[in-house]
């Protein structure tokens, strides 16, 4: 799909030129400008080709990812009759990065990081880690597959690192990781939970692959503004 | 070892590479990812009992992190909270740098002396739990800023700045710390204390402060239920 | 008087370089820094030049009044620098014998005393949202610094474009506007996350900023500790 990601790397949006016959899909709330022949609908953030309890399931997974971190339950898609033009961005400040996903190669990517895709893409939500869903911690993945195009967003820059070992990263800072790559969440409680910017909860990779780490994190911002909040 | 800023001055990103036995020391909560054989220790600044000494304020951490390498060409990821850059400053055994304490990240040599107890600025930041960090030589010193950093050269005329963008200056300026006699916004809008600095040396100011992003979230913020 | 821009997009600093008696009208929040041959007026209550009260209230100024503050040089050399409240870019947009521009209120920072800013609103409040938009009318002759959350395009409109509300800074008084909602039906607007946008129609140059300011203050403030009023 013919894209251009403009004003990167640190207030980086992404402009797609639509043509008949093609949809883009892209997180609720992240339009920022389209010709007026652009057609938006809203759809429950679900694969597809899923089916009813599938969808019962993600209804409910996004239901509690809204009320415990204020993600969105839905998506926009996007159409136009004629070439049209539109634009999307994230919220924070940072870049996007774009990824063909091919048949075979899958792309672990944090479900905050996602910002559109099109084509035919298969997303899994995968809960990585302990007191996930209830604890508002821990790693909410969407697993892509298939074919087409994949955009993600980042807070902050982006450094693709290859591992080729064993690799720890503070989750709050990861984008996406290749499929390839094992990877395990530990929390790092204690004493030992003040090394990193997030709250303790790491993910330690092992194998070989690319992981994009983002440079700054939700929770650090968090922490470090807290104090200095008036009452 | 080897050190790298990325991403500067937008996002930076220190990456550092230490080879068996090297070490660095870092602000806890500024390690963002490592190779596996790097070896991380907690430990109270100062020793436990001078952090039990010294009065908490706002904002600070007891605690900081040393890294050692167990391997060769092992990475370590450092960055702060802010969105801004960062700088090493290499100083010169003796050479003092002046450091508000937020802005720290990390330091390399086992020499550098970071001097938490250094009194001559109070009333600086009155009560936001800011304070200044007097950085003695030899070692590279690793700081941050919110928005960019921006050097000013300070001469015979002298310069002005609001306390909440002062990241830190060079020996040999000198400043006088009084209410600025203008608004300043609303209460929580910074301190509304302004520096006038005089003698020669460089002044680094930062673009941004966090006391105006903090007044711009206030009113987003949930209101607590009244029970 | 003229301002130097530095540091765009991420984190963009504005210095007014002033000449010996000329002045220039800043958001008080925004300084910075200046030099010492700079006397400073404040501009008193809501009867002040550009200046009024406000309450804090939600995606209008972020909470911050909108005071001024007027910086005038006494002597050779004299400068001040201005910062926004947020990361991002800033941009001169220059009035002469153009049309006026009308500005979103919150990205308005400074301008001289050759360029009257109108506090009269061009108001709308979100219904489901909560959003505010509210709009500054710039006219004269001089440069008037915006800023922007984000970094800025500047978009020479000749046609009809949709934009999300939180998305604008500014646009030059001759392009027709209207709210609308974003999606078919006021569900949709809600539950597609977009609120409002504006349809612009016309010709004139339009100032967009690439993040919605009050998107990141909704999903940060939510994780920040509640307040107590």
């Amino acid at each position: 799909m013919e894209h251009y990601i403009e004003h990167g790397p640190a207030f980086a949006w992404l402009r797609v030129k639509l043509r008949p016959g093609v949809e883009l899909q892209g997180e609720a709330g992240a339009m920022v400008r389209m010709d007026p022949q652009v057609v938006m609908t809203t759809h429950l953030n679900a694969p597809q080709n899923a089916g009813f309890f599938y969808k019962i399931w993600a209804l409910l997974v996004a239901f509690m990812r809204k009320v415990l971190g204020g993600e969105t339950m839905f998506v926009n898609r996007f159409t136009s009759g004629s070439a049209g033009e539109i634009v999307l961005a994230p919220t924070l400040s940072g870049h996007i990065i774009h990824h063909q996903l091919t048949a075979g190669r899958r792309l672990f990517v944090q479900t905050g990081s996602y910002l559109a895709s099109a084509g035919a893409i298969n997303t899994q939500v995968r809960l990585g880690g302990l007191r996930t869903l209830f604890g508002g911690e821990g790693l909410v993945l969407l697993e892509c597959s298939g074919e087409g195009d994949l955009w993600v967003n980042s807070y902050g820059g982006v450094v693709p690192i290859e591992v080729n070992g064993s690799f720890i990263v503070d989750t709050g800072h990861i984008v996406a990781f290749d499929g390839a790559l094992d990877f395990k969440v530990k929390s790092v409680g204690g004493i030992k939970s003040f090394f990193f910017s997030g709250e303790g909860l790491v993910c330690e990779f092992r194998g070989r692959g690319t992981i994009y780490v983002q440079s700054r994190n939700l929770k650090a911002l968090v922490s470090w503004l807290s104090p200095l909040l008036p009452s | 070892m080897k050190y790298d800023i990325l991403d500067s001055p937008d996002f930076a990103f220190l990456q550092l590479t230490l080879n068996q036995g090297e070490q660095c020391v870092a602000e806890s909560g500024a390690l963002v990812a490592s190779d596996s054989q790097i070896e991380v220790r907690t430990s109270m600044r100062g020793g436990l009992l001078g952090a039990a000494k010294r009065k908490l304020l706002g904002g600070e951490s007891l605690f900081q992190n040393t890294f050692t390498s167990h391997g060769s060409g092992q990475r370590l990821f450092l960055a702060s909270s802010a969105e801004g850059d960062m700088r090493a400053q290499t100083l010169q055994a003796g050479q003092e740098f002046f450091l508000t304490s937020g802005a720290y990240v990390a330091h390399l040599g086992n020499d550098l002396v970071i001097d938490t107890k250094f009194g001559g600025v109070k009333g600086f930041f009155s009560g936001v739990g800011v304070f200044m960090l007097r950085i003695v030589g030899p070692g590279t010193v690793f700081y941050a800023s919110y928005g960019a950093l921006h050097p000013v050269s300070v001469g015979s005329e002298g310069y002005t700045v609001d306390t909440g963008h002062i990241v830190g200056f060079e020996s040999g300026v000198s400043y006088r710390v009084r209410p600025f006699n203008g608004f300043k916004g609303l209460f929580f809008s910074g301190e509304g204390l302004v520096a006038d600095f005089s003698g020669h040396g460089t002044v680094y100011v930062q673009t941004r402060n966090a006391s105006s992003l903090v007044s711009f979230l206030h009113p987003f913020r949930r209101v607590k239920s009244n029970n | 008087m003229h301002f130097e821009i530095q540091y765009n997009p991420a984190h963009s600093l504005a210095t007014a370089h002033l000449n010996v008696g000329e002045s220039v009208r800043a958001e008080a929040s925004a300084m910075v820094s200046l030099s010492n041959n700079i006397d400073v007026a404040t501009n008193t209550g809501p009867a002040g030049r550009g200046g009024f009260f406000k309450k804090a209230r939600r995606g209008f100024f972020g909470g911050e009044s909108f005071f001024q503050n007027t910086y005038r040089a006494r002597g050779p050399g004299a400068s001040v620098s201005l910062a926004p409240q947020l990361c991002g870019s800033m941009v001169v947009h220059e009035l002469g014998q153009g049309p006026s521009l009308l500005i979103q209120a919150s990205s308005y920072v400074a301008a001289p005393d050759s360029v009257d800013v109108d506090t009269k609103f061009q108001g709308f409040r979100g219904f489901l949202s909560g959003e505010s938009l509210f709009f500054l009318r710039a006219s004269g002759h001089g440069p008037v610094l915006l800023n922007a959350f984000g970094a800025i395009e500047t978009i020479a409109l000749n046609g009809e474009l949709i934009v999300d509300t939180g998305h604008v800074v500014a646009f030059t008084e001759g392009i027709e506007y209207s709210i609308d909602k974003a999606g078919g039906g006021w569900i949709q607007s809600f539950l597609s996350g977009e609120g409002f946008v504006l349809r612009l129609r016309g010709r004139g140059t339009l100032y967009i900023q690439t993040r919605n300011p009050s998107e990141f203050g909704r999903t940060v403030g939510v994780m920040l500790p509640a307040r107590s009023s």
